[in-house]
């Protein structure tokens, strides 16, 4: 039994520091209805700050500790209080958006304010260690870790527990209107909540990065083990959460005993994961989402979609000719742009054009996160999970195998088929934000058990993906290879674009829009959406191979979590909703790898991560800003309307066909491209 | 006149529904039957059990114990989709409708769940006849392009009620269609209902128009419309017979109708 006590103290000294964090997600959780995904991001902003302050500005502790809890803390805390403020009631969709926007911002933000060197932060306590019993040392620092997690833990329980901020808070999240007319106020609450929430994540920074190191990736990373403990206590009881924290961090340790004799390889690395996705999955339908009875339909009131075309459709055929005239403008347009960017090998030279060949692989793989998530309303942070399977198969087969590269695409998304629907499981009895989770933990699963094994990845090396030769052709050329991703790229972009017209586009939307009236009407939401992730994730596997043989040499770190996570971003900025929006998402993919200068590259990611978070609400992301300025710009050059032909902004749609051609281009706005 | 409605058909049957909601019970030992070619009540106070005898109704609740008969059919064990498919339409007391299609797509997406092959294009025409029938009926042309999340709740009734006429329903469940209307609104709306139950609403692709089971707090227009009433108090039935039965029994006055008056 001797040699287990060291693993357990080591677990439990990690244990307690997620312990905090797991109670700092529940907080905001359960008092503002939003479950942080940058909580690691804000606890490794902090700790970076508090090395900025002792380390270099050799500030003493007793400075640089009330500097971070008492200023850099609230201060960061009233602003994300302000930041949500206006997006409460909104989708989880919308929450899920901006929090992992928030995510990326900071970690974009760190490197610009506190530069990229290496450096180390100090324990807080000394390292030296005493002796407990014969044969065994713990550490002061673990001691006194261990005995400041239990006691901040105890106070902010019962502070929740004692004290009328604790019922205010309750009450503020069970009905803020409610609440504010009996005398809860409801923004001090919230602001409250925040406040505490982030000092906590200050305390987890700067507690956990003298041991996991000092580094933006490793610190966001390292945080999510807390997510599982928060999901133990439903993402509403504290203790359950600190608990679970405690527990999972002693298995951790204890596994990695045994790991290290090579029987479980890198289990202890993946557990946390692995025990997220399993709460989720039995847990299923006691979650319940906070708020979720008063959400608000987060349709931008502004796109006036389709008000301009009920002009006098009476007769159903009359509809049909008036809609094919409108789908058939944006196929023109659509192929017409295909047909251009078929001659952009003339002008553009090679290494360029590799790049926009990634923009277009890129607008593929977009394209799939377009119609799981804009069109079925099944959010996933696991798409380049299916990417690396793409990858990774295509080049097991068509390089070492040396198998046909078609063979091997399609063994690719045979293998995504069921790992889509493993993927999809979850969304049976989850949504939203648990959904979310689910496919987060997926993606980490995938990361840290199957893509980091040497005989599937190759390890860090990598392995390598040959160019295609497809029917006697070659396309080991940079033009030729290009012309074939932008042919598959457009034949799946048209296909998308006549499904989401017809039927299984009406079926995916309402799907996303109530799935509960769907399934009274007679859909089967088990098969749909089972198929949706099922297909979404082989035609991404499609896009991995095309990936893996246009990079040739391709390793683990090509498919990180962290990867669809950006890929979640970039298809929200162009606009979820619409094909277009996938052809932005690569576009601006593209110029990132394109343009390399180390200032653009720093500020960059930040700026996207920015105008997400601007963007959120907006389905149509990019393009509907795009169309709106277009349509005001225009609007200028207009001649004016007659007088009688005016038409206020909220009368509905009545029979005047002057209005049709005045609002030409808003003509089946909603219809997507 | 009880006795003589049971003569005809029935179309839906729920027999001895109980519903626990942990220490609660939303229903108790609740019977329910509506014949082909009426429309029936079923009413009470907030809180009585009639959105959740509606849920179980419609397979989105299991029943702690009882049985739901469609059509002579023991449906009980039927996912909520299989009902759909079959024939049991319902709206919804918080709309639930498809807020980003327009209000024609919500038609036609309905119309393509509730029939086989819909949603692989089959039926395209006779899809096309059947919502242009129902957007007549509901005078719903006028807004058929806009946004059904742009839409007023009166309207939006209105295109629950359509949505539930495109599957061709034999029974339809309408969980308050009235509140949220105008008195003008209510109108029109109880005229439709007779209009469908008569089967104007579509002489040529059904067999038989379809029965109504009705839950309203408008009592004005339950009484108007129903031919029997169910009404539901804590979870138990209290009365049932004809509106004027109803209105004459003095358990309901005092549970229901007497609050309401006095309110």
């Amino acid at each position: 039994m001797s040699q287990y006590w060291p693993f357990i103290v080591i677990g439990l000294f990690t244990g307690s520091i997620y312990g905090l964090a797991a109670m700092g997600v529940v907080l905001t959780y359960k008092t503002v209805g939003v479950f942080n995904f940058a909580y690691g991001a804000i606890a490794m902003f902090c700790a970076f700050t508090y090395w900025q302050l002792h380390d270099a500005w050799h500030l003493t502790a007793w400075l640089a500790m009330p500097i971070l809890f008492l200023v850099v803390a609230p201060v960061l805390g009233i602003a994300f209080e302000a930041l949500y403020r206006p997006l409460a009631g909104l989708s989880a969709e919308v929450l899920i958006v901006v929090s992992v926007g928030v995510l990326a911002a900071l970690s974009a933000l760190v490197p610009i304010i506190y530069g990229k060197q290496d450096r180390t932060l100090q324990a807080i306590f000394p390292t030296s260690t005493f002796a407990l019993g014969s044969h065994f040392h713990v550490g002061y620092d673990q001691l006194g870790t261990l005995l400041v997690s239990l006691a901040v833990a105890g106070v902010l329980w019962a502070l929740l527990r004692h004290t009328r901020f604790g019922t205010s808070t309750r009450a503020a999240v069970d009905n803020p209107d409610l609440a504010d007319m009996v005398g809860v106020h409801g923004d001090n609450v919230r602001r409250s909540a925040w406040i505490l929430s982030t000092m906590f994540a200050a305390l987890v920074g700067i507690l956990i990065s003298p041991t996991q190191g000092l580094d933006v990736n490793q610190l966001v990373l390292v945080v999510i083990y807390a997510f599982a403990p928060a999901v133990f206590g439903r993402l509403v009881s504290l203790p359950l959460a600190y608990i679970g924290a405690l527990v999972l961090g002693v298995v951790v340790s204890l596994l990695s005993k045994f790991a290290n004799s090579g029987t479980v390889a890198n289990l202890e690395a993946a557990l946390p994961y692995l025990a997220l996705f399993a709460l989720l999955i039995l847990m299923g339908g006691r979650l319940k989402e906070a708020g979720a009875s008063s959400r608000r339909l987060s349709v931008s009131t502004r796109n006036t979609a389709g008000m301009g075309n009920a002009i006098g459709a009476r007769h159903w055929i009359v509809r049909v000719l008036g809609w094919r005239l409108r789908v058939e403008r944006k196929l023109t347009v659509g192929l017409l742009g295909l047909g251009l960017a078929l001659f952009i090998p003339l002008a553009v030279p090679g290494p360029r054009l590799i790049d926009i060949t990634f923009a277009v692989v890129y607008g593929l793989i977009a394209l799939t996160l377009v119609v799981l998530t804009g069109w079925a309303g099944q959010i996933s942070l696991a798409q380049f999970a299916f990417v690396g399977v793409g990858a990774f198969t295509a080049g097991h087969l068509s390089g070492s195998h040396g198998q046909h590269f078609l063979v091997a695409a399609l063994v690719a998304m045979a293998i995504a088929a069921p790992l889509g629907i493993l993927v999809g499981l979850p969304s049976l009895r989850l949504s939203g934000l648990y959904l979310a989770l689910a496919t987060l933990a997926f993606a980490l699963i995938m990361d840290n058990v199957v893509f980091n094994r040497s005989d599937v990845s190759g390890g860090l090396t990598g392995i390598t993906v040959p160019r295609p030769q497809i029917f006697g052709l070659s396309f080991g050329g940079r033009a030729s290879f290009y012309e074939l991703v932008l042919v598959v790229f457009g034949v799946v972009a048209v296909a998308a674009y006549a499904i989401r017209l017809g039927p299984i586009g009406r079926r995916l939307q309402i799907l996303r829009d109530s799935p509960l009236a769907a399934s009274t009407l007679g859909v089967n939401l088990t098969v749909t959406k089972l198929v949706v992730f099922a297909v979404c994730g082989m035609v991404a596997a499609l896009g991995g191979a095309f990936y893996g043989a246009l990079q040739q040499a391709i390793t683990p770190l090509d498919f990180l979590w962290s990867t669809s996570l950006t890929l979640l971003l970039l298809v929200v900025l162009g606009g979820r909703s619409v094909i277009s929006g996938a052809v932005i998402a690569g576009a601006v993919f593209g110029v990132e790898k394109m343009i390399s200068n180390p200032q653009f590259n720093e500020y960059f990611p930040l700026a996207i991560a920015l105008g997400v978070i601007a963007l959120a609400q907006e389905p149509e992301g990019t393009v509907a800003l795009a169309r709106r300025e277009t349509r005001r710009v225009l609007s200028v050059l207009r001649p004016l309307p007659r007088r009688s032909q005016r038409r206020g902004p909220d009368i509905p749609a009545v029979p005047n066909p002057g209005v049709a051609v005045a609002a030409g281009g808003s003509m089946g706005a909603n219809r997507g491209l | 006149m009880v006795s003589e409605l049971a003569t005809e058909p029935t179309v839906l049957e729920a027999g001895n529904i109980t519903v626990h909601f942990g220490g609660l019970v939303a229903l108790d030992d609740v019977s329910l039957h509506v014949p082909a070619g009426c429309i029936a009540g079923l009413i009470g106070p907030n809180g009585a059990g009639k959105t959740t005898m509606f849920n179980v109704l419609t397979g989105l609740q299991e029943p702690t114990r009882g049985s739901v008969e469609f059509l002579g059919q023991n449906v009980s064990a039927w996912p909520p989709h299989r009902r759909g498919k079959a024939g049991i339409a319902r709206t919804f007391q918080r709309l639930a409708l498809f807020g980003r299609l327009t209000v024609h797509d919500n038609l036609v997406a309905s119309w393509e769940s509730a029939h086989r092959g819909g949603v692989l294009g089959r039926g395209r025409a006779e899809r096309n006849i059947r919502v242009a029938e129902v957007m007549d009926l509901l005078d719903l042309w006028p807004v058929a392009d806009r946004l059904a999340g742009e839409l007023s709740t009166g309207k939006g009734r209105m295109v629950e009620l359509g949505r539930a006429l495109c599957t061709d329903p034999r029974i339809l469940l309408l969980d308050e269609p009235g509140s949220g209307l105008d008195a003008n609104e209510t109108a029109v709306f109880s005229a439709v209902l007779r209009a469908i139950i008569s089967g104007g609403s579509d002489p040529r692709h059904q067999s038989a128009p379809p029965a109504v089971l009705l839950v309203e707090h408008d009592m004005a227009l339950v009484m108007d419309v129903c031919t029997s009433i169910t009404v539901l108090d804590f979870g138990k039935v209290i009365a049932r017979g004809t509106p004027s039965q109803v209105r004459a029994d003095p358990v309901v006055r005092a549970a229901y109708l007497g609050d309401a008056s006095a309110g």
